[in-house]
């Protein structure tokens, strides 16, 4: 449970449209630094473009997102900063197939100047042991399991040294075998304090690290609350409906 | 060490084109062009002036041991000096001969043209040099055929736009046959050979010629009076010129001179003995070797230059602005919607006229191969940067990296390695589309073998040592290429 109350993501009436397929229709979140918020909800609700918006990888329709200090409704906004302060772990890794998994974690300190290489390669190392592939540093993406591609993605997005993390459907295409292990390091994370918003399927996950979980349907919040809350006693038929049918 | 790959990828391309352009400037010292001056510069002071000719009309103008040779050519030289002044002899080609000579590209034109009505509109004739005259003739071993009566249902062919065809067609409803054209008289008779025609109608001292050197004919009627060969300058230019030749032609005429040179081609033929196929290989391969060194030269040069356009405008298609897409497309739609040759045509002969600025032939040639190249270097760029997985940018840009070097970095390396098998083909599409620019009497392999069997007749044999000379270095710089792709592309 968060006991700082500084706003390290502030939504208000973020919309989003695909031509005149509207899919954000308004949504208002505030999270607190070190907050561990859970977006679950079923396919098509809008919860990935939500998460993409935060980083603007995907334009604002309407509406305002202030990112670790970053307005970004603001044109002028740095985005290639701001995005040094925001991690992102997508749900196919996309992990660089032409690079070795030490090349992949520290190309961007590197490229930033952020780092010489010398020192990204330590970083690198220290974050493959965090991740637990320390003897991986040399390999190939392709060389390496899902499960395995993901640990690399987190640590890659950390190496940049981020505020907050970002989690789009992270464990969603690895075999089920290979979900603990990667949950495993997000938990990690949690648990050192990092502002994380996860959107995932996971619900046992989401009940056990979030400090918050919002239930979204149909590009709308339908209803938000603490894991006890959501997913002990569900105040929105819409949400008692998506609930049991994934538990 | 494989930060780089795609700039070593690119240093690939550059190996292979410096490689390419050494083997042209290393064979082919001074071949640069194809026209050149046939004789040094003579001794004479006076102004110098570009001939345009035939490539294939012997006993006018053909090449003998590499060097233009034949009637036109001793006259004009002949008259030259007579009359002091310079000539550097282009051989064109026909056609080509008198689309340069109405774009200024020559001053005047001799190729064995028979003075009509039609061309006294465009052209000013000299008076006549060579009374000409029509004669037919039929493969050697054909006796269904001894004269125009017999020629009724068949399908004959005369050279386009020549006195031939003229005569052929003003006879084929009355013997009820059908004329088809083609560009020269090599192509012709093996038509007839081939029995895709049954006879050929052509200039008689040309058939003559022809007989004479074994080509496979043999003549059956007698010879129709025709009109007259006459040197042509464009409308209202060079009087001078003309002037110049006229009087000259007069004065061999007197001296003596001009009858020297006619017996030297016409009178008592001498039987030719055909050398044996190698013989033949060790006769072309020079002036061949020669040839492929510009094939080669204007396939580094243009592929090169379709490179960077390729580049260019292919990120110019994935760009995020209209205007620069728009650009892209259409010059991509201009270049691979029209043919290469009709590009060729218009950048020796049509962008001549529209801008009165002349162009070399090598010059024209590159122009038209790396324009139309680069459209297609354009799409495989286009195509290799996007079928690179957008998550692979979308990673880059949420660590934070800048478009540029998301591009640098994480898209082109792996779009190089998907463009590279394209790259090498186009490459090679390339270096077999230099064989168009013989049109445009760009000198390359194709060109040359053209030239030997237009004097020699050997067209089968010949064909065969250039189609060689294509694929073994075809082949060769595609073996380097995949080798090297291999290599840097891991």
């Amino acid at each position: 449970m968060s006991t700082i109350s500084i706003s390290k993501i502030s939504v208000s009436g973020l919309r989003k449209s695909f031509g005149s397929n509207e899919v954000l229709k308004g949504l208002d979140v505030e999270i607190s630094e070190g907050e561990v918020v859970c977006v679950i909800g079923p396919s098509g609700s809008g919860k990935s473009t939500f998460l993409r918006c935060l980083n603007k990888l995907d334009e604002l329709s309407a509406g305002t997102v202030v990112i670790d200090g970053f307005d970004l409704s603001d044109k002028t906004a740095n985005l290639n900063e701001m995005r040094q302060h925001v991690g992102m772990v997508f749900q196919h890794f996309n992990l660089f197939p032409h690079m070795t998994v030490l090349q992949n974690i520290s190309l961007a300190p590197v490229e930033l100047k952020k780092q010489s290489k010398a020192e990204a390669r330590a970083t690198a190392l220290t974050l493959l042991d965090r991740v637990g592939l320390a003897d991986k540093a040399d390999a190939r993406p392709a060389q390496l399991s899902g499960g395995q591609k993901q640990r690399v993605a987190i640590a890659r997005s950390l190496a940049v040294n981020p505020n907050i993390m970002l989690f789009d459907e992270a464990t969603s295409a690895l075999d089920p075998e290979m979900v603990g292990e990667v949950l495993q390091v997000i938990r990690d994370l949690a648990a050192e304090g990092m502002t994380m918003v996860v959107v995932t399927h996971e619900m046992g996950f989401a009940r056990e690290v979030a400090d918050r979980v919002i239930f979204m349907a149909d590009g709308v919040i339908v209803e938000e609350g603490t894991p006890a809350e959501i997913f002990g006693n569900p105040q929105q038929p819409r949400t008692q409906d998506f609930l049991s049918k994934v538990l | 060490m494989r930060k780089f790959t795609i700039f070593r990828a690119g240093k690939l391309t550059l190996a292979v084109t410096a490689l390419l352009a050494l083997a042209g400037g290393f064979v082919g010292v001074g071949a640069a062009a194809a026209n050149q001056p046939v004789l040094p510069p003579s001794a004479v002071d006076g102004p110098t002036y570009t001939i345009g000719t035939d490539t294939t009309f012997a006993p006018f103008e053909y090449r003998k041991d590499g060097e233009l040779t034949g009637i036109d050519m001793d006259l004009i030289r002949g008259i030259a000096a007579n009359s002091g002044f310079n000539v550097e002899i282009k051989s064109l080609g026909f056609d080509a001969a008198l689309q340069a000579l109405g774009a200024n590209q020559v001053d005047g034109v001799i190729a064995g043209m028979s003075i009509t009505d039609e061309r006294k509109l465009v052209f000013d004739f000299s008076e006549p040099y060579f009374d000409s005259g029509i004669q037919m003739a039929v493969a050697e071993s054909n006796t269904a055929i001894t004269g125009y009566a017999d020629l009724a249902g068949k399908t004959v062919v005369a050279k386009r736009g020549s006195e031939g065809e003229t005569f052929a067609n003003s006879i084929s409803d009355k013997y009820k046959f059908k004329v088809k054209a083609l560009a020269d008289s090599a192509t012709m008779y093996d038509d007839v050979k081939a029995g895709n025609s049954v006879a050929v109608f052509d200039d008689y001292p040309v058939l003559a010629y022809g007989i004479n050197q074994n080509n496979g004919l043999k003549s059956v009627t007698e010879k129709e009076r025709g009109s007259s060969y006459g040197f042509a300058v464009n409308k209202g230019q060079n009087p001078e010129l003309l002037a110049a030749f006229n009087t000259g032609l007069a004065e061999l005429k007197s001296n003596g001179d001009y009858q020297a040179i006619l017996d030297k081609y016409l009178k008592e033929p001498k039987p030719v003995v055909a050398s044996g196929f190698f013989g033949l290989l060790t006769d072309s391969l020079p002036a061949l070797m020669k040839g492929l060194s510009l094939t080669l030269l204007a396939t580094g040069l243009s592929i090169l230059i379709a490179l960077v356009l390729g580049v260019l405008f292919g990120f110019f298609k994935v760009s995020e602005s209209r205007v620069l897409r728009g650009v892209s497309s259409v010059y991509v739609s201009i270049f691979r919607g029209t043919p290469l040759l009709v590009q060729a045509f218009f950048f020796y002969f049509g962008l001549p006229q529209l801008t009165g600025q002349n162009i070399d032939v090598l010059t024209a040639g590159v122009l038209t191969l790396s324009l139309n190249a680069g459209a297609y270097m354009t799409e495989i760029v286009r195509g290799g940067i996007q079928s690179v997985d957008p998550g692979q940018t979308e990673a880059g840009r949420s660590l934070g990296l800048g478009y540029i070097t998301t591009m640098r970095r994480v898209v082109l390396p792996q779009a190089v390695k998907i463009m590279t098998p394209s790259f090498i083909n186009q490459f090679v599409m390339t270096l077999k589309d230099t064989s168009l620019l013989a049109v445009i009497g760009f000198a390359e392999l194709t060109y040359q073998g053209q030239q030997i069997y237009a004097a020699n007749f050997r067209t089968g044999e010949t064909l065969v040592i250039v189609a060689a000379l294509y694929f073994i270095v075809i082949n060769l710089l595609t073996m380097l290429s995949n080798k090297l792709d291999k290599r840097f592309n891991k």
